[in-house]
């Protein structure tokens, strides 16, 4: 071949290329040279996968990658949630779903954080949260999670009250070639999964498919809500579960389809749908979803646009009936339940959800963003098959063949449910002077159900220095009332309440975000919130129901965080952070309770040559006082280590991970509910140990 | 089986693949080509998966080798060539031991490089890391109009050949290209600290280039990025890690794009031997990465700025 030197336009003459000297390039390993390109370990996923969103409003937010989220060997969302500032995940007796308490705001059900997947509500309506029976999400086929803390219904609507949790599902270009992974490990727990990205013709096609199954840990749960003669304590939490998740992404320029599917089957009922432990009930989720989008950032010089669709099924079912209290169980004289008080909730629910934005940069030093939508929320069909009456008397002698089918009758737990929902927002990004932008947004949300709701938000930032940005905020947020809390019938305990207005909260924060080193960076957050109106179930006089859903309680806190950064070598990085906060119940004046004072989180990541990494993190949860009334000791402190190591193996396309989670297999509980039954609280993540295989083409 | 038996069998097998992999050839050029990448763990590796799907793209059914560190380049060699491939594309510092070893025998180029050796740049075309200038002084022209001047502190042993593009590029843009030599760190610091006391942020900025030697991560760069705010200098950089700290922009390689480039490239020499002439080449397949902190501070109009760029810090 010739080595000639007949340049073409654009490259260089034979004189400049003699100009580089030999020697230099020995020095640089392959990581070393990209690394001056596409930046270090932990940004070059950043600057290789798909284009970030552009910026957003101003927040106290958290972002894990996937690179941060394979380095700390999680398995499930919760695990990398848990190491996030400010956030604390608890566990609920019924399913042991889990429980997002953010900054002190604790409920039996958490509805006060908004899951969003792609941006899109992961609410279920029936209870105003995620759904009940959640058992797990995989991370394998997240790109990234967002996590605000604080409120953001200014632009996200209800339920961005306590925080919002964004997850991000990977696109081609997170995802270029094939993986197939297998893991296995404790309790049963076996998974395979298959992730691809590539090409389609002229489209970018991301594909994820995983099929998966627990036995689930069988922690003791010492005493519980059933009567003690005929209770199944001391006995194990009912954790186990099967499970196919499956995405498909597909995207051509401005248009983007997605579709999404997540089935949980054979769910163990936790620690008992009421609290007192059941072997036999399972329960099964299956949420199917689908959005299809067009985002253009610039349809004109000054405008941008974007148009989104996005449709949810969502089932939720007791496929072997609950038994909510033992057989055995008698509730009254000669009201005995010889197979114990049985019964099976089921609803479906479907929701269409139409979004536009549009952006607009024509007014100098501004930013603004308008948009609106309409949701139509429908809960069409409930179903019930229980064995006893709406005043808890039993049917004939209280056995499985006494199971009766309530669902075309006005006896069942609720009745179907639609609401429609209509929403404006506008927000203005406002760079006042160079080192200082206003932002300042306003939502109304008008609910067919219970009105209309405004809620606004002002966010103050500050580059006070090279190092140094400060910002000020504040926001107002709402939480929907969920149906149950509305329409629940039938229920000799609890009564819906249809007039309940939405909770609020107001909330004032101050963060301050510090780079005192290139390679040490901090950050602190101060905070402060006043929730109002918030839905409690109140005594009420007219019994039955024993008590009514009502807008009865206040609650006040505050609290701080600092999270820290620090590259203190070049293979070494430690993160960390430290929560407090002290929140009060304004009806009764005393700790609102459950919420842990202290949280502290702290991470260490090696990497070394060749793609070994090891990462040990140790979680400290302290401080969970009992609420009013509660009489119990507070509940111990603990303190959990996991450690994961991951590495491939040489001249193979295989990479071995190992994890072992609460290697010290400290006693880790969270608070059960205040007369909830179970004394001891609820055990969680005993020692663990997995392996896992990927192999990528 | 006889030998007789054999040999005809031997024949007849050899003619359906002969037809049969004649055709493939014909439709796919590919075949033809071998890319050799080094093997790499997470995240990098995900660099050349992208870089890979780019090349596939124009050349279906290219062959592809991942090579260790302790792989010998003879062994590589060997395997490709019973792949009878004729044209070879080495990325990076792992592909490109290959691509130099097999450089008698065959065309090869090189891609996804940031250093190279003398006799590298002359035994093969070199497609490097770094942004073109060019491009980033187009860029930087768009966001602030009024620079005149552009100072550029360089190691002569790795950057010279990027400031003669930088000075041709400058000339384009109607401005002056100040490239002044450094060879170690404290040199570097000399010079930065002189420019930056001296510099008129109405009309001067500072370029970073992509160079561990003269930019050392902690030293430099925190003391440039830090007086280059206060003085409110535009620092802009080819290294897209230095944004996030704080440097006005830089430009990226677009993966799958670059690995069109090298298609192209390798499709070319294919056709013909001679029709690519040994040289280094800048990164012209970019993606643009922005500060709007950096941007609002310097007093550049933020909403204008930021459009036509992937990435946006700080995301909020």
């Amino acid at each position: 071949m010739s080595r000639g030197s007949a340049g073409l336009p654009g490259l260089l003459g034979l004189a400049a290329v003699l100009a580089v000297v030999p020697g230099l390039a020995a020095a640089q390993s392959d990581e070393d040279e990209l690394a001056l390109a596409y930046g270090d370990q932990r940004s070059v996923s950043i600057a290789a996968g798909s284009r970030q969103p552009l910026h957003q409003a101003p927040a106290v937010a958290s972002v894990i990658t996937a690179e941060a989220i394979s380095a700390m060997g999680a398995v499930d969302l919760d695990e990398v949630l848990e190491s996030v500032a400010g956030l604390h995940v608890g566990r609920a007796a019924n399913q042991y779903t889990p429980l997002y308490i953010f900054r002190g705001i604790y409920s039996q059900l958490t509805p006060q954080v908004l899951v969003l997947q792609n941006g899109v509500p992961m609410t279920t309506l029936f209870v105003g949260n995620k759904g009940n029976v959640w058992a797990g999400y995989p991370v394998e086929h997240i790109a990234r999670i967002e996590v605000i803390r604080g409120p953001g219904s200014a632009l996200y609507g209800a339920d961005a009250f306590a925080g919002v949790i964004n997850i991000i599902t990977k696109t081609a270009a997170d995802t270029p070639g094939t993986r197939v992974g297998v893991r296995g490990g404790s309790f049963g727990t076996r998974d395979a999964w298959v992730l691809h990205g590539g090409k389609l013709g002229t489209l970018d096609v991301s594909a994820y498919l995983r099929v998966g199954s627990t036995d689930g840990a069988r922690s003791i749960i010492e005493k519980d809500a059933a009567q003690p003669a005929v209770t199944r304590a001391p006995g194990p939490v009912n954790l186990g579960h099967d499970s196919v998740d499956g995405n498909l992404d597909i995207s051509q320029g401005p248009w983007r389809a997605r579709v999404g599917y997540k089935l949980r089957s054979n769910v163990g009922s936790g620690a008992g749908v009421a609290s007192a432990l059941d072997p036999v009930g399972k329960g099964r989720s299956e949420r199917t979803e689908g959005d299809i989008s067009w985002t253009e950032p610039k349809v004109s010089a000054d405008w941008g646009m974007g148009l989104q669709a996005s449709f949810m099924r969502y089932v939720e079912q007791a496929t072997t009936n609950y038994v909510l209290l033992p057989p055995g169980t008698t509730l009254g004289p000669g009201n005995v339940f010889t197979d114990g008080l049985i019964g099976g909730p089921n609803k479906w629910e479907r929701q269409t959800r139409l979004s536009g934005f549009a952006t607009y940069s024509g007014f100098s030093g501004h930013s603004v963003r308008l948009g609106l939508g309409y949701d139509d929320l429908d809960l069409y069909k409930t179903t019930e098959f229980k064995n006893f009456n709406p005043n808890y008397s039993r049917i004939g002698t209280g056995s499985w063949a006494d199971v009766t089918d309530f669902s075309n009758t006005l006896l069942k737990f609720m009745l179907p449910q639609r609401r429609r929902v209509g929403y404006v927002y506008a927000q203005d990004e406002w760079r006042f002077q160079p080192d200082w932008m206003l932002t300042a947004g306003v939502r109304r949300d008008h609910y067919s159900d219970f009105g209309s709701t405004t809620n606004p938000r002002l966010a103050l930032v500050w580059s006070a220095a090279y190092d140094l940005t400060a910002k000020l905020l504040y926001g107002q947020a709402f939480r929907a009332p969920s149906f149950n809390e509305q329409h629940s019938i039938n229920n000799p305990v609890i009564g819906g309440n249809p007039n309940l207005k939405p909770e609020t909260i107001h909330t004032t924060e101050a963060s301050f975000a510090w780079t005192p080193q290139e390679s040490l960076q901090l950050n602190v957050s101060l905070y402060r919130y006043s929730m109002r109106d918030i839905i409690r179930n109140v005594p009420n006089p007219a019994a039955p129901p024993a008590q009514l859903t009502q807008n009865r309680g206040e609650q006040t806190g505050h609290g701080a965080e600092l999270e820290l950064v620090w590259d203190a070598t070049r293979s070494l990085r430690l993160t960390g952070n430290l929560s407090v906060q002290k929140s009060v119940d304004e009806t009764t004046h005393v700790d609102a309770g459950y919420a842990p004072h202290r949280h502290a989180f702290v991470q260490a990541d090696w990497v070394f040559a060749h793609g070994l990494t090891l990462s040990g993190q140790v979680n400290h949860v302290a401080g969970r006082k009992r609420p009013a009334g509660d009489t119990r000791a507070a509940i111990r402190d603990y303190t959990t280590l996991d450690l994961a190591l991951r590495t491939r193996l040489a001249g193979t396309a295989w990479e071995i991970s190992a994890m072992l989670r609460n290697v010290l297999d400290a006693d880790a509980r969270e608070p059960s509910l205040s007369n909830g039954g179970i004394i001891n609280d609820l055990p969680v993540a005993p020692r663990a140990a997995y392996v896992q295989a990927q192999y990528r083409f | 089986m006889d030998t007789t038996r054999r040999a005809l069998l031997q024949q007849g097998l050899g003619a359906v693949a002969l037809l049969v992999g004649g055709g493939a050839v014909a439709a796919e050029p590919g075949r033809s080509v071998a890319v050799v990448y080094p093997d790499l763990g997470e995240p990098y590796r995900q660099v050349f998966t992208s870089i890979l799907e780019g090349i596939e793209d124009k050349l279906r059914g290219v062959a592809s080798v991942a090579v260790g560190n302790a792989t010998p380049p003879a062994e590589v060699a060997d395997g490709i060539r019973k792949r009878e491939a004729k044209v070879v594309i080495g990325l990076g510092r792992g592909g490109m031991r290959i691509a130099a070893a097999m450089a008698g025998e065959l065309p090869v180029l090189v891609g996804c490089v940031v250093s190279v050796q003398e006799s590298e740049a002359k035994a093969f075309p070199i497609h490097t890391l770094a942004p073109d200038p060019a491009l980033m002084l187009a860029r930087l022209k768009k966001l602030a109009p009024s620079i005149k001047r552009v100072h550029l502190v360089f190691d002569p042993r790795a950057n010279s050949w990027l400031v003669k593009l930088a000075r041709d590029a400058a000339r384009a843009e109607g401005m002056e290209l100040l490239a002044q030599e450094a060879t170690d760190q404290p040199g570097a610091l000399r010079l930065y600290s002189q420019l930056l006391a001296s510099a008129d942020p109405t009309r001067d900025a500072l370029w970073l280039p992509q160079d561990p030697t003269t930019v050392d991560d902690n030293v430099v760069l925190s003391m440039v990025l830090k007086d280059g705010w206060n003085r409110s200098i535009a620092v802009f950089s080819s290294n897209v890690n230095h944004v996030k700290r704080g440097a006005l922009f830089s430009l990226y390689p677009d993966n799958v794009e670059l690995g069109r480039a090298l298609a192209v490239s390798a499709q070319r020499l294919l056709a013909n031997p001679r029709s690519v002439p040994p040289a280094v080449l800048p990164l012209r397949e970019t993606r643009a990465a922005i500060n709007i902190r950096t941007a609002a501070h310097l007093g550049l109009d933020v909403t204008t700025a930021q459009a036509g760029f992937d990435l946006v810090y700080p995301t909020n």
